[in-house]
């Protein structure tokens, strides 16, 4: 018995030496990296954080190695990974082949079901918190304006993707009944509507430049909202061919209701931000002495103009690794030690009018010759071409290019046989894997100013500028028949460029034409069109085999030694001539105009109804 | 009480030393003799000093109580001595010579000291003692005593059973005993060896051999907080001794393990200097979360394994069952315990190793040489564009010269491997180590250094490694011993400066990458172009780059105590603090480098080009860590009525950690000459960043053991733990284990007929152990800064924050049901050893995600929640076979371990088809199409349901669901994935005369990787599949037709196609080694030196081919497991 006293004692002993402190005390540590709930939403400095995560979560990658350029009928993705698949409508609910490459393609990978949701959660969590956030009114007013400005857009790509979708505002936590079935598109257009008339009502009447919400960006951005919705591919009596069949029409469209109030709303609101006369376009009268072209360019490579309403800036500072944006080092040409990414297709750069107005025309001899002269300025200030003196190449690549002239030909013996190819080239000295298709780079958004070898560029990226909000009321004048009113504002954009008024003769079907060639112009690679080819109802015309340039130069040497010859000029006169890109042969399925839920979220929520041809 | 004689194996110095001493770097010697000499300086019988005070009480008391309080043993014949002469002493602190003295002064007895044995004569007598009894007949007995490898013992206990009669072994083992009966039995023991019994009948010289007791059935294993005799230890445990994990020439200890310990698996992942280590599975993979074993360094939780000195180490012991119960929360994935080496009594024992050795890649893949690889993209081109014809991006004539080599400017043909990697690259170790002691303080010291290169040439990539250890014990007294164990090392990293992507091994993408029509070199010996990013590897594997160094410094302290409580007998108190401590520094320099181009003119003139950075620019980063353990546990030992054997043990421990990291970098240095912070720029892209975590545990834990006469043994262990990592209130959970042991053998009907049994022993055992391998903080609600990353405002770099998780307020441990039966036998004297385990896991309450049933419309991703459930069962077993046959001396030991796991639940989509669940397969199973072939034709594809757009040449998948689309359903659930389900090794250990060889022959199977490479435009292809392809000439070919990158739905989709089973046998390891007689070594003075080859992954048989098959991923996109052979020396004096 002493014994086992004995035992406990000195048990005891150390029990208690060990535990001075109550022992769940001694296990209370806090984790160093991480705010708790009750710290994180007392701050509202913390807050503005979490909006500054909801901003890069909505408004996306926008430079991304891969592009939304590259899904549509603007360039050519080089490096494949399932974009040409995607291209040809091979995606099903299983597998949005390049679209969803999770460690290359934040930007498509963004807009999709998941990350889209998880970002409607995160503005869900925000409207739950921020009224217990002690700061002033102003402060919280204009966060909050910020995030149903955000959640409105992130709806807004979901009913792009998908149509109709759950509209959840609820920060649903673990115990809630997660079910929820897809509402209509037009219940999901009010709600977008509504949610940037609040913002409106929160934002106050200042017009950041800073990338920041502005009252502005709200407005504008509704124009855009009311445009979509009014197009062709949600309009019962236009959309038939995209859902016949299907049963459940109304989650992709309206079911009835007058279109013409729809586009006139369109009207209303991009005229509601002509009218605020914050905004006008860049140089919008080219003065005599000025290059078209570079008043483009410049605009582009600007940090910020009265045409910019709603602007996405970038810093050089933070290493994003690959996957984030460097589009100086992405879509450079491989002559230049960069990776080609997203390179304009033939189809594109044919598109581009002659200086005088007139169509391009490969059956113009003259032309044919010299594809390149005298062609609307957008194109100089937007296509890297056979040529074209670019930024000085890198060391290495300056010795075999002094003049810095992109390089996307050949040079051919008499036999035919290629005895150099130009540095720009798949065949190429400099890394040939990563030599483009098509024979045109992208210049648009790229700053020459700036070695992309090793330093990042931070040019912002225009997520909605004054141009479009004009050609939105252009293309809602159209729709309601008010042509003399389009042609003025599409001519205020043709004005800037440089390119003469549409003819006054210009009406109806020609007019929309004109509009949606003027539009594809203006905006290209701005991630327009591959919205505006869905909307309008045109993916067949847009999905097809595309084409390059094919560079030839000839001489009579057996060999050379450079592409060009040491004082400058070429070995002949260049051959072009339009060729296929190899393997790009893209198709249109109708399915294509709404994207799979994919099959595992189907499986997950029984309420959900999936879009037709999946 | 028992009294131990002391190991004394060590030789007195001699004259000779000084010759060896030549050799030896003076300074170090010196250095640590000098320790050696005060702590050695003076013997137990010199040093011990006792103090008696007894009145008129026997001579025989007086020599048990000295044996009490002393570690003092008597030898006598009391029929010789009178002990029973009564006397009265009263000694304050003398020496025991002194104390003998006097007691045995005016009598005719005589003593002798040897160490701590002390032998009484009488003085009639001097030649010896008698042991006569009933006048029986009597001889002299003389002989010598030996260990196996021939070294003489000194301080042998000779003892005629069942008397007092005895001597002990003399400097050279030598005895001689006069007068021994003819029936007698002589017993010679000695600590740390197998005590023998011989019956001596006629004979007069007997010598015998001992030999290591942990052979045998004595063996004593470690259990924490505590060991435990393996004859009666009840779990599932094994273990190595460190002697046989130096015999593999590996840099680090976790490669060491493969294959020699039944249920330990271990697959090495890479060998690149310092960054080796092996992932480590005990019974394969129980949970679907992490499946680390918890490694226990002399007592203490979570320090580093890979980096400890081998010949430091004692034994490596594994604890598979519920018997890692003891360290409940984090045993759940088994335990590997390892015990250091400690000082053994006796002169100081220095022991010198060096090895120098050769490694190279085990394995690099055979690629397509230009000629090959220009036709394949002919290929490509011409199945991207058919009108264009085979000739599109390289004429007949152009690969006419790739493959003549008539122009190595234009049309080289290169093997990268070849220009980037060396034959074989060097790699050394030598190790130092002093050992000793008395009784009162006992000592090992070791120094340690090992250098491994990279395979590069010129390689900026290697490792070093210094490292000391110190493991003092001493006794304060009777009552109080002390451990102080201080550990220190530095580990030096140098790694490459990689342009893109930072990681060092994705040279090995690069070089895969490497096409062979670009040139490493130009022929005028300027570093060609790169693959990309200014990434030619040739040059990307030299300091030319910058440098990338990793220092760390781990220091490791343990200060124990054991107390014996004086008035309670068999109850002991030991308590340990341990203090760790850890520094890192990483310093990464990166500055622009030069490749050459040329543009093709007829001079072939070359043009430098920057390539990588810009400027020089440095990043460092630099990390303080501790971690503090403090435990003490209370032992209680006793037998009543000498059959019920009684131990219980209980304790507590808290544990608590911290690291600090701070971390800076700048850009746009102006000058490469130094690489300070200072001298970078001080503008936008100078940075620094700073972060801190920290942890706490608390813990009690017991055992108790049970047995009746060694023959029932029942256990039952416990652990209360309380972790940080959970919520208030739910801190604390209890993990019992108990098991239970019947040895069969010891029983009278077993004992009767099954006598070849010396030991055989079935056992069992349950418990419940956990796993808090998890995320931390579960249960908060939290948010947080997003890392590297920011939303731009105007020319506003602003942070980003994010909801890190949604918090799950129930978070718990992950519960690991152990079930385990076993038994152990011995038979045949102990020659032949058989144990064998069957094992039952169900892990429950293991974290995963709901996400599979919860839309991602919800925009959260659920936290994890104790719902997953694994069951994992195997077995496992040993066979081990010692014998001696004249000079020839063997051990045969053969392990396999089989385990097989499957997921009992967890959150499946609901609408997925049975034969693509997850649920009821193993971890890891995947989905892949099911390739059967090859369209060799078109009308091939137009005769079986195809991916759209399938052409000739392509794989053929097959439709699965039969819906005649090949679709996602088509996917099947494949059940293997790239852990092996058998792992086995063959040990074999020979020793003939001064020969002694050891081969591990290892092997596994039921592993599988998917080996596919990136190639096309990007990069080359495996010859492998070139040779087979499928072309329009050669189209019933076994492999597809040639592809560019992802660009064909049979390479971007998971297919069977490119899964290849990695079954292989292999020589994983084999040693050759010659030791000199002993003759010579007394002539040299020295006690033992040996000289040995050896070598690792000599020989490997497997239908893998491309890659290594035991390399842990199978895109051949990491540095390959290495081949090494080596040669090397040990030497002791």
């Amino acid at each position: 018995m002493k014994k086992i006293f004995n035992i406990l004692m000195i048990a005891s002993i150390i029990v208690i030496s060990f535990s001075c402190k109550k022992s769940d005390e001694f296990l209370n540590t806090k984790p160093l990296g991480e705010y708790s709930e009750i710290d994180f939403w007392s701050e509202p400095g913390l807050v503005e954080t979490y909006v500054n995560g909801m901003y890069r979560n909505a408004l996306g990658f926008p430079f991304a190695l891969e592009r939304l350029s590259s899904y549509v009928d603007e360039s050519h993705f080089t490096h494949d990974w399932g974009v040409t698949d995607f291209n040809k409508s091979l995606f099903t609910s299983d597998d949005l082949l390049g679209w969803s490459v999770s460690w290359a393609t934040p930007q498509t990978l963004n807009l999709t079901w998941a990350p889209l949701y998880s970002n409607v959660r995160s503005t869900n969590i925000f409207f739950s918190k921020i009224n217990s956030v002690k700061a002033d009114k102003s402060t919280i007013d204009k966060l909050k304006g910020e995030v149903y400005f955000l959640r409105a857009w992130t709806y807004f790509n979901l009913t792009n993707l998908y149509g109709g979708v759950p509209i959840i505002t609820k920060a649903y936590t673990l115990n809630d009944d997660l079910l929820a079935s897809r509402n209509t598109y037009e219940e999901c257009i009010n709600f977008i509507v509504g949610q940037i008339d609040s913002s409106l009502m929160n934002l106050s009447d200042t017009y950041p430049t800073d990338g920041h919400i502005s009252k502005g960006a709200a407005m504008a951005f509704k124009s855009r909202v009311l445009l979509y919705a009014a197009s062709d591919l949600h309009n019962p009596a236009k959309n038939s061919s995209v859902t016949s069949g299907f049963s459940n029409p109304e989650l992709l469209g309206y079911k009835s209701g007058d279109v013409t109030a729809r586009w006139t709303a369109a009207k209303n609101a991009a005229k509601a931000v002509i009218d605020l006369g914050k905004y006008s376009l860049y140089k919008a009268v080219p003065a005599s002495g000025d290059s078209v072209a570079q008043n483009i360019s410049e605009f582009f490579l600007s940090y910020g103009t009265s045409e910019d309403i709603l602007l996405h800036f970038f810093t050089p500072k933070v290493n994003e690794d690959w996957d984030g944006y460097n589009p100086g080092l992405f879509e450079s040409p491989n002559g230049y030690h960069g990776w080609s990414c997203n390179t304009p297709i033939g189809e594109l750069v044919d598109d581009y009018e002659m200086k005088d107005g007139s169509k391009f025309d490969w059956n113009n001899p003259t032309e044919k010759e010299n594809p390149y002269n005298k062609r609307d300025a957008r194109f100089y200030a937007t296509i890297l071409y056979e040529g074209v003196k670019w930024r000085d190449r890198p060391g290495d690549a300056l010795v075999m290019d002094p003049y810095s002239k992109i390089q996307v030909g050949h040079v051919f013996d008499q036999a035919g046989n290629i005895i150099k190819s130009g540095l720009d080239t798949r065949q190429g000295p400099i890394e040939d894997w990563n030599g483009g298709y098509t024979g045109y780079y992208l210049r648009k958004y790229i700053d020459p100013s700036v070695n992309a070898l090793y330093v990042k560029q931070d040019i912002p990226f225009k997520h909605i500028r004054y141009a479009e909000i004009l050609l939105n009321y252009a293309e809602a004048c159209i729709e309601l028949n008010q042509d003399a009113e389009a042609r003025s504002y599409i001519n205020m954009i043709r004005t800037r460029a440089g390119q003469p008024n549409l003819s006054a003769s210009l009406t109806g079907d020609a007019l929309r034409k004109a509009y949606r060639h003027e539009r594809r112009i203006e905006f290209a690679f701005e991630d327009h069109r591959f919205w505006d080819v869905r909307r309008w109802l045109i993916g067949n015309t847009a999905y097809s085999q595309t084409s390059k340039i094919d560079v030839r130069y000839v001489t009579s040497n057996t060999s050379v030694t450079s592409y060009r010859q040491p004082n400058g000029s070429t070995w002949s006169k260049p051959v072009f001539s339009k060729i296929d890109v190899p393997g790009d042969a893209r198709a249109w399925d109708k399915k294509m105009y709404f994207f799979p839920i994919m099959r595992d979220e189907m499986n997950k929520n029984n309420k959900l109804i999936q879009n037709p041809g999946y | 009480m028992k009294k131990m004689f002391r190991l004394m194996r060590g030789r007195q110095k001699n004259a000779h030393l000084r010759k060896i001493w030549m050799t030896m770097k003076l300074t170090i010697i010196l250095f640590f003799l000098a320790i050696s000499q005060i702590m050695a300086m003076e013997t137990y019988s010199q040093s011990t000093r006792l103090s008696l005070n007894l009145k008129s009480v026997a001579v025989k008391d007086v020599l048990d109580k000295i044996e009490e309080k002393s570690e003092f043993v008597f030898l006598y014949n009391s029929k010789l001595i009178n002990v029973d002469r009564t006397v009265s002493v009263d000694f304050e602190n003398q020496k025991i010579s002194e104390i003998l003295d006097k007691l045995f002064q005016k009598t005719d007895v005589v003593y002798t000291v040897v160490d701590r044995q002390i032998v009484l004569t009488n003085k009639a007598d001097q030649a010896g003692f008698l042991g006569l009894a009933n006048g029986q007949q009597a001889n002299k007995v003389s002989g010598k005593v030996t260990d196996v490898s021939g070294i003489s013992l000194p301080g042998v206990s000779v003892v005629v059973k069942g008397t007092n009669n005895g001597i002990v072994t003399d400097v050279n083992g030598l005895y001689s005993l006069p007068n021994v009966p003819t029936n007698a039995t002589l017993r010679f023991s000695f600590v740390g060896m197998k005590t023998q019994e011989i019956i001596i009948g006629s004979q007069t010289a007997i010598n015998v051999v001992l030999v290591d007791e942990s052979i045998g059935i004595e063996e004593v294993v470690a259990i924490g907080y505590g060991t435990q005799k393996k004859v009666t230890s009840t779990g599932s445990i094994v273990s190595t001794r460190g002697e046989q994990l130096k015999q593999s020439p590996t840099t680090n200890l976790t490669s060491n393990l493969i294959g020699r310990l039944p249920g330990l698996t271990a697959i090495t992942t890479s060998s690149e200097p310092g960054n080796d280590g092996a992932i480590l599975r005990i019974r394969g993979s129980n949970t679907l979360g992490d499946n680390s074993p918890l490694i226990i360094v002399d007592g203490i939780a979570n320090r580093a394994l890979g980096s400890i000195e081998p010949a430091d180490i004692e034994n490596i012991t594994v604890l598979k069952d519920a018997s890692a119960a003891i360290y409940g929360s984090q045993a759940a994935n088994g335990v590997i315990l390892v015990t250091t080496r400690r000082g053994l009594t006796g002169k100081p024992k220095i022991t010198i190793g060096m090895d120098a050795g050769f490694n190279q890649p085990s394995r690099i893949p055979k690629m397509s040489d230009a000629a090959q690889y220009a036709t394949m993209l002919n290929e490509n081109a011409y199945y991207s564009n058919p009108v264009g014809g085979r000739n599109q991006k390289f004429t007949s004539d152009d690969i006419q010269k790739f493959a003549d080599g008539s122009d190595p400017w234009g049309h080289p043909n290169t093997d990268w491997f070849k220009e980037v990697l060396k034959t074989w690259s060097n790699q050394n170790h030598e190790t130092f180590s002093i050992s000793g002691g008395t009784s009162d303080l006992k000592y090992f010291l070791s120094l340690g250094a090992r250098y491994e290169d990279g395979f590069y040439k010129n390689s900026a990539n290697n490792y070093k490694q210094y490292d000391f250890r110190s493991n003092i014990d001493g006794k304060i007294n009777k009552y109080i011993s002390i451990g102080f164990n201080l550990a220190g090392r530095e580990e030096l990293r140098s790694n490459l400066v990689r342009p893109g992507v930072d990681n060092p091994s994705s040279v090995w993408r690069s070089l895969l990458h490497s096409k062979p029509n670009m040139p490493a070199y130009w022929p005028d010996g300027t570093p060609g172009p790169d693959i990309e990013q200014g990434d030619n590897p040739a040059v990307t594997t030299t300091s030319v780059t910058g440098t990338n160094i990793n220092k760390t410094y781990v220091l490791e302290s343990n200060l124990n105590t054991t107390i014996l409580i004086p008035w309670v007998s068999g109850l002991s108190i030991t308590g340990n603090a341990s203090f760790d401590k850890s520094f890192e520094f990483d310093k990464k320099f990166a500055k622009p480098w030069y490749l050459y181009s040329w543009d093709g003119n007829a001079d072939h003139i070359t043009t430098p080009g920057k390539r990588g950075y810009d400027t020089p620019q440095l990043s460092e980063n630099m990390s303080d860590g501790q971690k503090i353990t403090l435990n003490a546990y209370v032992t209680y030992e006793k037998a009543f009525a000498e059959k019920h054997n009684i131990k219980v043990m209980a304790g507590t421990e808290r544990r608590t950690g911290k690291i600090d990291i701070f971390s800076a970098f700048r850009k746009n240095y102006i000058s490469s000459a130094i690489d300070q912070l200072f001298a970078g720029a001080a503008d936008q892209y100078m940075s620094n960043d700073g972060s801190a975590s920290e942890y706490a545990y608390l813990s009690y834990f017991g055992r108790v053991n049970y047995d009746f006469s060694k023959k029932y043994l029942l256990e039952f262990v416990w652990r209360e733990d309380g972790s940080y990592m959970f919520p208030q209130g739910k801190r604390f959970g209890f993990f019992p284990g108990i098991s239970a042991g019947w040895r069969i053998s010891e029983e009278s009907f077993w004992k009767n007929k099954l006598s070849f049994f010396n030991d055989f022993k079935i056992r069992g055992s349950w418990g419940q152990t956990g796993n808090d391998r998890i995320a931390e903080y579960q249960y908060l609600a939290s948010y947080a800064f997003l890392k590297d990353r920011v939303y731009v405002f105007g020319a506003t770099d602003s942070k980003i924050a994010f909801e890190t998780k949604v918090p799950n307020p129930n978070v718990t441990w992950e519960v690991a049901n152990q079930i385990n039966l076993g038994f152990d036998a011995n038979m045949l004297n102990n020659k032949l050893s058989v144990s064998a385990d069957y094992f039952n896991n169900l892990r429950t309450q293991i974290l995963i995600r709901r996400n599979a049933s919860i839309p991602s419309a919800a925009g959260f991703t659920l936290p994890p929640e104790n719902i997953g459930k694994v069951r994992n069962a195997g077995f496992e077993g040993v066979i081990a076979y010692h014998a001696k046959a004249g000079f020839l001396d063997f051990d045969l030991s053969i392990n396999g371990s089989y385990s097989k796991n499957e997921i009992v639940f967890w959150d499946e989509t609901p609408g997925v088809p049975d034969y693509q669940q997850s649920t009821g397969r193993p971890i890891g199973s995947s989905l892949y199409y099911q390739a059967i072939g090859i369209f060799k034709d078109q009308a091939a594809v137009d005769a079986y349901p195809h991916w759209a757009g399938a052409r000739p040449g392509d794989i053929i998948f097959k439709d699965v669901n039969n819906d005649k689309v090949i679709d996602g359903l088509d996917r099947v659930m494949d059940e293997k994935n790239s852990m092996p389900r058998f792992v086995g090794g063959f040990m074999i250990n020979l020793k003939y005369k001064q020969f002694d060889m050891a081969a591990l022959i290892q092997g596994a199977a039921g592993a599988q990787q998917y080996v596919v490479s990136e190639s096309g435009d990007v990069g080359n292809y495996y010859k492998d599949f070139a040779d087979k392809r499928w072309t329009p000439e050669n189209i019933n070919a076994a492999y597809p037709r040639s592809y560019n990158r992802a660009d064909q739905y049979w390479i971007g989709q998971a297919n069977t196609f490119w899964l290849r089973s990695t079954n292989y046998v292999r020589l994983k390891n084999f040693e050759l080694g010659y030791s000199l007689p002993s003759t010579l070594n007394n002539a040299l003075g020295i006690d033992h030196f040996r000289i040995y080859v050896n070598g690792l992954n000599l020989f490997t048989v497997d239908k893998c081919k491309v890659i290594d098959p035991e390399v842990a991923t199978g895109d051949g996109q990491s540095y390959p497991l290495q081949r090494v052979v080596n040669i090397g020396l040990t030497l002791t004096f």
